[in-house]
């Protein structure tokens, strides 16, 4: 490679991905023992406003743990947040109509699980994972900030969650406003495992920019990032089931938030241990 | 690190993503089609048609021999139902249509006709209403506001029956819909 200054790993990172696991899920509780013991009344307009402040929430924990740990050679906030907005502006005009409303998903999606796993991967998953690819290689990645393989971990997270955002405000939306209890778990679901794919994708973004990487590279990291996309939505529908009983039917939406913290903590170390040995790799080969 | 922007699979990896990405969705599409066009032989009083699979199938009443709705449809459920009427030899399907749009003003709320004509259906001579109403069924379960409905029938004119194949959907799946019952329709035989 032609390295014109030292190769380092950005540690903060993993920490920032971490902390959003922990700090999300601490977040959670904390509505959720509000929403328990507190009952808040809503009318429909606060209701509505509540839920979609509640759907930025998890960006603005990210956003802020990653600002307060880029210190050493921070990435220009700008462009972290241009992601993060193109990430979300390509969810609202292209991923969400595609899904919704020419695939129509819902309608077929859940047929059984053959079609839940292949449907997911096909449609929900490359479409999601194609865009959020694109918010970052067709923006920052030809840019001279895009200037380590680590950075398409960073630019792809901030798109998969500006992605997850208007995800969940659309839920929010089309909802009229969202119960804060089982709300918060899934828009919390949602930004975990939107922001897990993103990971894999910005791994294989970055090492497709600094290495000679073959031509299936970047296909296969989409291909990944989309196959764990359809089977965590088919394992989420599964451990989500309503538990029924002669005493009625028990939610499981607990089982949903276990499984996607388990998964981005999972995605989390996987890329860290590919980007330690990649990097190792890259300073022996020097 | 300088930008390296030589590797065969970075300059590549757009054309190849941007192809895979829409092989994939091209294969979602025809998964898609082969699971929303599955269907299940039907077959009754000399009536046979390939009805769609993994709807629910409701117990017909009157002259209806078929009665079929998709329970996964946002709003109103995709419907098709089929009735053999008996007629005489000489009643012509416009009077039948009239008999037709008659029992749906009654049964149907707020029914209004957008068109009827004579038209050709696979080869079939058949007479055609469109009709729009807001969904009477009295579900206290729906949680929602009711749907404006759009419905199409096609009265065919066979010897001393008509066979009236409705198809209702929600007016904001009914052009989307459409398509499904167009292959049902076309499988109709009588």
């Amino acid at each position: 490679m032609n390295d014109a200054k030292s190769i380092h790993e950005r540690k903060h990172i993993w920490r920032d991905e971490i902390l959003l696991i922990v700090g999300l899920l601490f977040f959670v509780g904390v509505v959720y023992a509000v929403d328990n013991s507190l009952q808040p009344v809503f009318t429909p307009t606060t209701l509505l406003l509540t839920g979609v402040f509640l759907a930025l929430v998890p960006a603005a924990i990210w956003l802020v743990f990653f600002y307060l740990q880029d210190q050493a050679e921070p990435e220009p906030k700008g462009f972290v947040l241009g992601v993060f907005g193109l990430g979300g502006l390509l969810a609202a005009a292209v991923g969400i109509p595609m899904v919704d409303n020419l695939f129509r998903a819902s309608h077929w999606l859940r047929n059984d699980t053959m079609t839940t796993i292949i449907g997911g991967i096909l449609v929900v998953g490359f479409t999601q994972e194609f865009l959020k690819y694109a918010a970052v290689r067709y923006s920052i990645y030809n840019s001279d900030e895009f200037d380590e393989p680590t950075d398409g971990v960073i630019y792809a997270t901030a798109a998969g969650l500006g992605y997850a955002t208007v995800l969940n405000i659309q839920f929010v939306v089309a909802n009229g406003g969202v119960d804060l209890g089982t709300g918060i778990i899934r828009i919390a679901v949602v930004a975990l495992a939107q922001a897990a794919f993103s990971g894999i994708t910005g791994y294989f973004l970055g090492r497709a920019k600094f290495e000679s990487e073959q031509i299936w590279w970047m296909p296969l990291g989409i291909t990944l990032a989309a196959t764990f996309n359809g089977v965590f939505n088919w394992l989420q529908g599964i451990v989500t089931r309503p538990t029924l009983s002669l005493s009625g039917a028990t939610s499981n939406t607990w089982m949903g938030l276990a499984l996607a913290a388990v998964v981005a903590l999972g995605t989390t170390g996987m890329i860290l241990a590919l980007v330690r040995r990649n990097l190792k790799s890259i300073q022996a080969g020097k | 690190m300088a930008n390296k922007q030589t590797s065969l699979g970075d300059r590549f990896a757009e054309m190849t993503v941007v192809a895979l990405t829409v092989i994939a969705l091209i294969a979602g599409w025809f998964y898609k089609s082969s699971i929303e066009n599955a269907s299940l032989a039907f077959n009754a009083e000399g009536i046979s048609a390939q009805a769609p699979k993994g709807w629910l199938q409701v117990e017909p009443t009157g002259n209806e021999i078929l009665h079929t709705v998709d329970i996964k449809s946002t709003g109103f459920g995709a419907t098709y139902v089929i009735q053999k009427i008996p007629t005489t030899q000489e009643a012509s399907s416009s009077e039948v249509a009239s008999l037709l749009s008659l029992s749906h003003a009654q049964n149907l709320l707020a029914f209004r006709i957008l068109d009827q004509r004579e038209v050709t259906v696979y080869g079939r001579d058949a007479y055609e209403i469109s009709y729009v109403f807001i969904e009477s069924n009295p579900d206290l379960t729906h949680d929602q506001l009711p749907s404006v409905v759009r419905g199409t029938d096609y009265i065919f004119m066979n010897s001393e029956h008509a066979i009236v194949a409705t198809f209702q959907s929600d007016e904001k799946n009914y052009d989307l819909d459409m398509g499904r019952f167009l292959t049902f329709l076309k499988s109709l035989s009588f």
